[in-house]
């Protein structure tokens, strides 16, 4: 179903509920992914995901659509990410490699992680990039976002999104060297 | 490693993994958490009147206080008022010669003043002023 339509289908009482359905079908591994590359641990993206929904359900009456939908899901999912991450550094009086450490332990001793040692390396790399720096690598090189779609998700000028982009590849590629 | 390694050498593989069914069960956990704050959901139509209705009951409300703060006020005045007018006269002299200044004029003005208490200010002799001023010690302090 297209946006438009469930939208249109959002706003009438009746079919309320039935569209917003649709709506969490049609995002939910966008967005879950999207989270779980962020703060990795499968319970803390299953839980942000769900506040990511909650939140589209309260405001989505309230979504101008001279944006794209799934750019506001977006948003609104970096935004969650963002406030967890930064909330999780202020909880634990932690530095931001400490809470970096931390997820790449993660990344060795949880058992719904898997894969090979370079897919593992390229993960804790990436790690070592600041939370928006990570933002920006993972919608461009995972998700294939164009530059457009990531400045109007993060309200970053592309110029400086291109350039972030090229930043993080030679910083993962420097630490991927070593060893 | 390749000192030559390039990013674009690994294959884009996801590793993070879920539990089995889990994007089977998202929707309907979404589904029970919007329906328990569903109750809370309103339609544009009723949010804005009651946006308008809230902007016409603020002024309501302020012109209540403020009557509310007059009533509480003015009845503490006219019971203070009550109170001194049922003071018996002889009450009202005792207190005053006892603890305010009062004038000898402002007790030839009590025409309902107990004759004997006034006379013994108005009528006194210039001997037993004299007397009465002696007995008090004046304050040397200047002022």
């Amino acid at each position: 179903m297209e946006d438009k339509e469930l939208l249109e289908k959002f706003a009438n009482p009746e079919s309320r509920n039935l569209a917003f359905n649709q709506l969490v079908r049609k995002y939910q591994q966008k967005v879950y992914w999207h989270i779980r590359k962020m703060v990795i641990d499968h319970e803390d993206a299953d839980d942000l995901t769900q506040e990511v929904f909650i939140k589209v359900w309260k405001n989505l009456e309230n979504f101008r659509q001279d944006a794209q939908l799934y750019t506001w899901l977006y948003r609104i999912a970096t935004n969650e990410c963002l406030t967890f991450l930064s909330s999780k550094k202020r909880k634990f009086f932690l530095p931001i490699n400490d809470v970096a450490a931390e997820l790449a332990e993660k990344i060795d001793s949880s058992p719904d992680i898997a894969g090979d040692e370079i897919q593992l390396k390229l993960q804790k790399a990436l790690l070592r990039l600041p939370d928006k720096q990570r933002l920006v690598f993972n919608m461009k090189y995972y998700d294939d976002l164009k530059y457009e779609e990531i400045s109007e998700i993060l309200g970053t000028s592309v110029g400086a999104l291109k350039a972030s982009y090229h930043h993080a590849v030679k910083k993962i590629e420097e630490f991927l060297k070593q060893d | 490693m390749n000192k030559d390694f390039k990013l674009s050498d690994i294959p884009k593989h996801n590793i993070y993994q879920v539990p089995e069914g889990y994007f089977d069960r998202l929707p309907m956990r979404v589904m029970e958490r919007t329906t328990a704050t569903g109750n809370q959901h309103h339609s544009p139509v009723y949010t804005s009147l009651w946006q308008a209705l809230r902007v016409a009951v603020a002024p309501f409300i302020l012109l209540l206080v403020f009557v509310g703060a007059y009533f509480l006020s003015t009845p503490t005045q006219k019971a203070g008022n009550a109170s001194i007018a049922n003071l018996p006269d002889q009450e009202i002299v005792d207190y005053l010669t006892t603890y305010a200044q009062v004038e000898a004029t402002d007790l030839a003005e009590l025409s309902v003043a107990d004759k004997d208490i006034t006379s013994d200010f108005l009528n006194i002799s210039p001997n037993v002023a004299e007397s009465e001023l002696e007995y008090y010690q004046l304050n040397e302090e200047p002022f």
